[in-house]
């Protein structure tokens, strides 16, 4: 598996050992790009900083809680509004953003007394509020305001509300990456064993490492709840403070995006004996197997497989559909983490699509020996890629489509290749088996658009094309598709609601008799 | 007094209308031709304001980062800018012009940013790039102080510091537009084309709305050049359309230069955009042509049909950049609206100064709140707990969930608007925005008239 050296990266020779290409026999020890290492400064790397990956994607999906930011406006004001984790509370958390306002004055004087301020003003405007998170950020980290003394003033002050404090200032690693871990650990030293919950059923889980972006965590919540299983919290998705304080009385804790909430799973069993199961929501193959071992480990399979036979048998013949229109199609895996992972293998299983490449801004080694280990021969697996290494990766590789950001969305439009939002999704959301189906709608609408076609024609140069004033995505997609295959019967376009999650919030769900 | 001009009382922010300096700086900086920043700082600097530029144009634009890591914020981190212009110079051969823009972080641990370019001419750009045309230009941004406007300002002004350069007279103005969208550009070059004056427009940017095309043609970027920035120098004038976004360019050009300057007012509605044009005449000597005479009328001509009808008396509330809020609310005087609220986001103290805000304060005849170090609480308070009636909202993106959350039909103006398609497109100065603004109010209205149901069917006829 040799590496892959990029032309315009020849210049930045510590570059060569962030890229390897996948060979026929090779075996992952042979190669296997660096991962989460100071990035290259100058490189126009993807990468974001500890207090986003803290903040922006652990910390705020967390519904009922003031989300305070304790510096200049800017973290605040950038990281808020760029994504789509959703919440069953109108969305409180999306909607708000608190920051403290440092001015020079609190850089040169401290801004303590300011924080102070800003928790009381912050609890004042929102009284439902009881619950606060506070994140440092590079200015009063460096300026070395003791938050947490702080926090737990205002506590000793105001019995009804609680902080959590998370000090992961913007330069506390390579990327995002070290702020996920940051928050993991400060949670569940602050917080978790805090609060007794009431449990309800045999099957206790705690759902770890899901972010409920475009509903995901509720689409994963309903099919916990068809087995009667209780979930005591999820982290953070949609989640509730109080609920993320009694974490350490579940049974299991159900563990889905491995690269940003391993660490608090691996303190739950280290402290509280807590098996960590990591499950895939993505796919129906690793979905269903998935809710086997959750339901094999609390000897309650047969409700899993009941979810799974109903559900294949209404989603599959959709899934289908998009896989014979799918297949062949290259497709690069361009997210930030673990998504690499979790699509690579089951998106060509299921959809029929061709990896041919993967990469991770703020993945560590093991999420690329995964993400290499499930994808196509031949791919190219990209550590920490830049601006120029993307576009000349797209360029070799010609991708029908890449999932990624939606900045370097733009990139790859500007090249015609079209780009589903591998973070926020398009129109999520791409967990559970209807999910899925939205996941290929997606895809095949992306590569099959009219409008793409047209951007490859040349009017100045190329004859302009005398057949008519349309196109179907289907007069594309079914062009060299059997006869057999365009009629069948048996499989179908995606045939659900533009929001699936509004309906899912009034379902009811069976009472299963607690034994003890 | 009906107009009161207060400071948020509040000494946090809750939902921010302005993000902070070097986010201004950066996007200054995209305008520039042949230019890629290095923010100096945390990642998160850069990778942020880069998606935030990204949702509102719906493009991607270059800007490098120094990703400070742990030990440059223990240590120091200029080596971390001296890598980085070493790498960005090696894998982007055309680029020439470099700021280097500071952040909170670097600010604080007193990184020598100037020291550090000195040392990289001498030995680094005079040696491995010898022969190489290349300007490193400190930008200081700290972030905790003044906002994203006072940024943009300040970069704008140290480019222009940087390169003009005395030569020749080159018989044209300089028009600082401050921080517009494409479409204004457009409209500003119209005019001044109509005009026949010649101009150099900081920033050329009209390209940002950049085309997809059969080659590919991958980067959006500005078109302002070194020689546009040097010739700055010898204009004849200065026109900085913003009060708070280019003056203190123009007033460099003028102590430096001896170039006059002119400051405003922001040419949003027919009133400012009259003035501007008389402005122009004054500096230019050339006469307001006939075209632009019909172009006003027609301008004139659509507003007429929708004031005393439809626009008079609705209640607004305006926040965002303060040349933008200023000129919006003048505007909306004009059309026979109330604006109640004008909400200015940062603790510049100099607004009171503003003569703007001072001719509103002793003519509004109505109560009318203007709040400086605004934020969006402020807005959405005085609607939940304040009885605070609104018709209509004008600002950015970022309070979209106020118009939503309480039913008040909105038009997105200013930056950043990536919850309304193609927003960029389109001005707000000049005739043309004039039109297209109290247009969009319209549709906005009639939109929520039929949603709602509130007298839907006056539109029957009209």
């Amino acid at each position: 598996m040799p590496y892959h050296e990029f032309d315009c990266s020849k210049c930045i020779p510590e570059r060569k050992k962030h890229a390897v290409v996948k060979g026929p026999e090779d075996d992952l020890t042979k190669a296997l790009p660096l991962g989460y290492l100071n990035t290259i400064p100058g490189s126009i790397s993807e990468r974001g900083c500890a207090y986003c990956g803290a903040k922006h994607v652990i910390g705020t999906p967390m519904k009922d809680v003031i989300h305070i930011s304790h510096g200049p406006t800017g973290c605040t004001y950038d990281t808020w509004q760029t994504k789509r984790y959703i919440s069953d509370n109108d969305n409180f958390q999306l909607k708000r953003t608190f920051a403290t306002d440092v001015k020079e004055k609190h850089i040169v004087f401290g801004a303590e007394k300011l924080l102070k301020e800003n928790i009381i003003e912050a609890f004042r405007a929102f009284p439902e509020i009881k619950r606060m998170t506070i994140y440092q950020t590079c200015a009063t980290a460096l300026i070395g305001d003791d938050i947490d003394a702080i926090a737990q003033e205002v506590m000793d002050e105001m019995p009804d509300v609680d902080i959590f404090v998370c000090n992961s200032p913007g330069f506390g690693g390579p990327s995002q990456s070290g702020g996920h871990h940051k928050i993991n650990i400060a949670w569940i030293n602050q917080k978790v064993g805090n609060v007794e919950p009431v449990i309800t059923s045999d099957y206790v889980i705690n759902y770890v490492g899901e972010y409920n972006i475009q509903g995901d965590q509720e689409i994963m919540l309903d099919f916990f709840r068809r087995m009667g299983i209780q979930v005591l919290s999820t982290f953070t998705g949609n989640g509730s403070y109080d609920e993320l304080r009694s974490m350490h009385r579940a049974h299991l804790n159900v563990l889905e995006c491995a690269r940003s909430a391993e660490y608090i799973c691996n303190e739950l069993r280290v402290r509280y004996g807590i098996p960590r199961l990591d499950i895939d929501g993505f796919g129906f193959e690793p979905l269903a197997s998935s809710l086997r071992k959750v339901g094999r480990f609390f000897g309650i399979e047969e409700r899993a497989e009941k979810i799974i036979e109903e559900e294949s048998a209404r989603w599959k013949p959709e899934l289908d559909w998009y896989k014979e229109r799918l297949t062949g199609k290259k497709i690069c895996l361009w997210p930030g983490g673990s998504k690499l992972w979790h699509w690579a293998n089951v998106i060509h299983e299921e959809m029929g699509l061709d990896v041919v490449s993967v990469y991770t801004k703020f993945g560590h080694q093991g999420d690329m020996e995964k993400g290499i280990a499930r994808c196509e021969v031949g791919a190219l697996a990209i550590d920490d890629p830049n601006e120029l290494e993307g576009l000349e990766a797209m360029y070799k590789l010609k991708p029908d489509i890449i999932l990624t950001g939606k900045r370097p969305g733009e990139v790859a439009k500007k090249i015609r290749v079209p780009y589903l939002n591998a973070h926020a999704y398009h129109n999520g959301p791409y967990k559970g088996f209807e999910g899925w189906v939205r996941f290929a709608r997606d895809i095949y609408n992306a590569i099959y658009s009219p409008i793409h076609q047209l951007s490859y024609l040349d009017i100045s140069k190329d004859e302009i094309p005398d057949d008519g004033g349309f196109k179907t995505q289907r007069m594309y997609s079914d062009a060299t598709l059997p006869e057999a295959v365009k009629t069948s019967s048996a499989m179908r376009e995606y045939t659900g609601k533009y929001d699936i999650i509004a309906e899912l919030r009034k379902r009811e769900y069976p009472e299963f008799n607690k034994k003890q | 007094m009906n107009c009161e001009l207060k400071t948020k009382e509040r000494s946090g922010v809750i939902n921010p209308i302005f993000t902070c300096q070097p986010a201004g700086a950066q996007f200054a900086s995209i305008g520039i031709k042949e230019c890629i920043g290095i923010v100096h700082g945390g990642q998160g600097c850069v990778m942020f304001v880069r998606l935030l530029i990204s949702q509102h144009f719906k493009e991607s634009f270059e800007i490098a980062s120094s990703s400070v890591h742990e030990d440059g914020a223990v240590f120091g981190a200029l080596n971390r800018v001296e890598e980085a212009v070493d790498v960005l110079l090696m894998r982007y051969p055309d680029v020439k012009v470099i700021p280097i823009i500071t952040t909170c972080s670097t600010e604080v641990i007193g990184d020598d940013v100037d020291g550090v370019i000195i040392k990289l001419n001498e030995e680094l750009l005079s040696t491995k790039y010898a022969g190489r045309e290349v300007h490193l230009i400190p930008i200081h941004c700290p972030s905790f102080v003044g906002s994203m406007v006072t940024g943009y300002d300040t970069a704008v002004k140290d480019f222009v510091a940087y390169f003009a350069e005395k030569g020749e007279p080159n018989g044209k103005i300089n028009l600082l537009t401050g921080w517009v969208n494409p479409g204004d550009v457009t409209e500003l070059k119209h005019l001044l084309s109509e005009m026949e004056i010649d101009a150099t427009v900081l920033f050329e940017i009209e390209s940002f709305d950049s085309p997809l095309m059969p080659d590919g043609n991958f980067v959006s970027h500005g078109n302002t050049t070194i020689a546009d920035l040097r010739d700055t120098a010898n204009a004849y004038g200065t026109y900085a359309l913003n009060r708070y976004e280019g003056t203190k360019a123009a007033k460099y050009l003028e102590n430096k230069f001896s170039i006059p300057a002119i400051i405003g007012p922001t040419p949003i509605g027919i009133r400012n955009t009259d003035t501007f044009l008389k402005n122009l005449k004054r500096m230019t000597g050339k006469p307001i042509p006939e075209s632009l005479v019909r172009e006003r009328g027609k301008a004139l001509d659509a507003l007429t049909d929708l004031v005393h009808m439809f626009l008079a008396d609705k209640k607004v509330a305006i926040y965002g950049n303060p040349d933008l809020v200023i000129g919006l609310a003048e505007f909306c005087l004009d059309l026979e609206m109330k604006p109640k609220l004008l909400i200015l986001g940062d603790d510049n103290v100099t607004y009171g100064d503003d003569p703007r805000i001072k001719a509103l304060q002793e003519n509004v005849d109505y109560d009318m709140e203007i709040v400086m170090n605004g934020d969006l609480w402020e807005l959405e308070n005085r609607i939940v707990n304040e009885g605070l009636e609104l018709d209509l909202i004008l600002g950015h993106s970022k309070g979209r969930f106020v118009a939503i959350d309480h039913n008040i039909p909105m038009v997105r103006v200013g930056f950043p608007t990536y919850d309304r398609a193609g927003m960029y497109r389109y001005p707000v100065v000049g005739y043309g925005g004039a039109t297209w603004l109290a247009e969009q109010m319209a549709n906005a209205l009639f939109a929520d008239m039929e949603y709602k149901k509130n007298k839907e069917w006056v539109l029957n006829m009209w």
